[in-house]
């Protein structure tokens, strides 16, 4: 049983049913799980800001930089594993915001806007989510079950 | 369990002395590099860390480093003032006991990468670095390793003035504790002869505008800083992001929104490089 680290601005897929996908320290980034129960693939997200037009080269090199970039490669990905887009269960995490976050600070909502539209144009449903308030998070998607839990930065273990 | 605080800071170890002399050597601009050398290595702990972060690519050195002759000649004085300040405070993050973090590393990782910050933004809005505010901003959460045991004592009741009354997790130190991390770490500062403006940077990161109508950007660069690396994940524990934004912090600058997230790219970029001075808590 593995343990795969996923990055900041990095996705991991898996179809090993004993492996774990696991990012930490998800603040304002935003933490995508998809998961096809019955192909038992799935792919975890960590992306760190809503739109790659802020910058078109990093997006080439590191496109799970972005939500605009990521989402769809995410996807593309699990498909080329043998998922298929109705099967797939989505969750999602992270968004964080300091505190009073005045509209200069919203990066955190920048980026749940950004998904959600995303999800919306591509009539993707978010099955469950723990998003927004102020702590940072660690995201683990097991590949055997599609189990995803949160761990927040107070130490509340919860599945979602 | 203030005074207890307060009266701990008398026991806090020195400062290396060493990282003060070098500092005011290396200023001068006649100095000779073997009496440097003789220095740096006079300090067995600062030059085994000196070594381990030299060929970091961060420092962005062309030369393979094997040496401390090697790093004065190569590094460049900018980078050698950053490391010798990074090698001589790293010894203050080791024993790092919960509270707010569980592992050292955390804490250490989190104020490498406030400093690493604060120079992308320096580069931004002073188009230079500079090595005080990379100094206050290394050193900006110092009080959290010495408040760790009793914030640990006390964080159900900090958490709960957070979760159910609003307030800041610096606010529910203050009311717990009597005192919070960015105030203790004043403190400390002071304990060590810190220079003003660096001691500033430390004591006000959370709230520069207390500082009043000096005009130091430092405790304001220290702060944006924080803020960020929180943002980006790279935080400082327990208390997550639950810290007041400033608006005034970015219309000081004039940075917009976009300023902040291209900062955070070029930040990520050498977080990623400076493994090598993650490592050496």
């Amino acid at each position: 049983m593995a343990d795969i680290i996923v990055s900041i601005a990095d996705l991991k897929l898996g179809n090993r049913a004993d492996d774990t996908l696991i990012t930490f320290a998800l603040g304002s980034c935003i933490g995508i799980s998809i998961y096809d129960p019955q192909a038992k693939v799935g792919g975890l997200l960590h992306y760190m800001l809503p739109d790659s037009t802020l910058d078109a080269q990093k997006a080439q090199g590191q496109p799970a930089m972005f939500a605009d970039t990521g989402i769809p490669l995410l996807f593309k990905s699990c498909y080329r594993l043998g998922a298929e887009k109705k099967r797939l269960i989505v969750k999602v995490a992270g968004g964080a915001s300091i505190l009073d976050d005045a509209q200069f600070f919203r990066i955190g909502q920048k980026n749940i806007t950004a998904m959600r539209k995303i999800f919306w144009k591509n009539n993707v449903m978010i099955e469950a989510e723990d998003t927004g308030l102020n702590h940072n998070r660690t995201m683990r998607l097991e590949l055997a079950t599609g189990k995803v839990t949160i761990k927040s930065s107070i130490g509340i273990i919860k599945e979602i | 369990m203030l005074e207890k605080i307060i009266q701990s800071v008398d026991s806090i170890p020195a400062f290396p002395l060493v990282v003060h002399k070098i500092m005011l050597l290396i200023t001068r601009e006649d100095y000779v590099v073997t009496d440097l050398v003789k220095l740096i290595e006079y300090d067995q702990s600062i030059t085994a860390n000196i070594l381990k972060m030299s060929n970091s690519a961060y420092f962005g050195s062309r030369h393979k480093i094997k040496t401390i002759h090697d790093a004065v000649v190569y590094l460049g004085q900018q980078n050698l003032i950053h490391i010798v300040q990074t090698a001589g405070a790293s010894r203050f993050y080791r024993k790092v006991s919960g509270g707010y973090v569980s592992h050292a590393h955390d804490l250490w990782k989190h104020s490498v990468a406030v400093a690493i910050m604060s120079q992308v933004l320096a580069q931004k809005v002073l188009q230079r670095v500079d090595p005080t505010l990379y100094a206050a901003a290394l050193l900006h959460d110092i009080g959290k390793v010495f408040l760790g045991e009793y914030v640990r004592d006390s964080l159900p009741k900090i958490e709960e003035l957070v979760e159910q009354n609003g307030y800041s997790f610096l606010e529910g130190e203050k009311e717990i504790l009597g005192i919070d991390h960015a105030e203790l770490g004043g403190m400390i500062a002071l304990h060590w002869n810190f220079p003003e403006e660096t001691r500033e940077g430390i004591a006000y990161h959370h709230q520069p505008r207390s500082l009043g109508s000096k005009e130091s950007l430092i405790p304001w660069l220290v702060y944006l800083s924080d803020q960020l690396c929180m943002m980006v994940g790279v935080d400082g524990g327990v208390d997550g992001l639950a810290y007041r934004g400033l608006e005034e912090s970015l219309t000081r600058f004039n940075l917009r929104g976009k300023d902040l997230e291209k900062s955070i790219i070029t930040f990520h970029d050498l977080l990623l490089e400076a493994e090598d001075v993650l490592n050496i808590v």
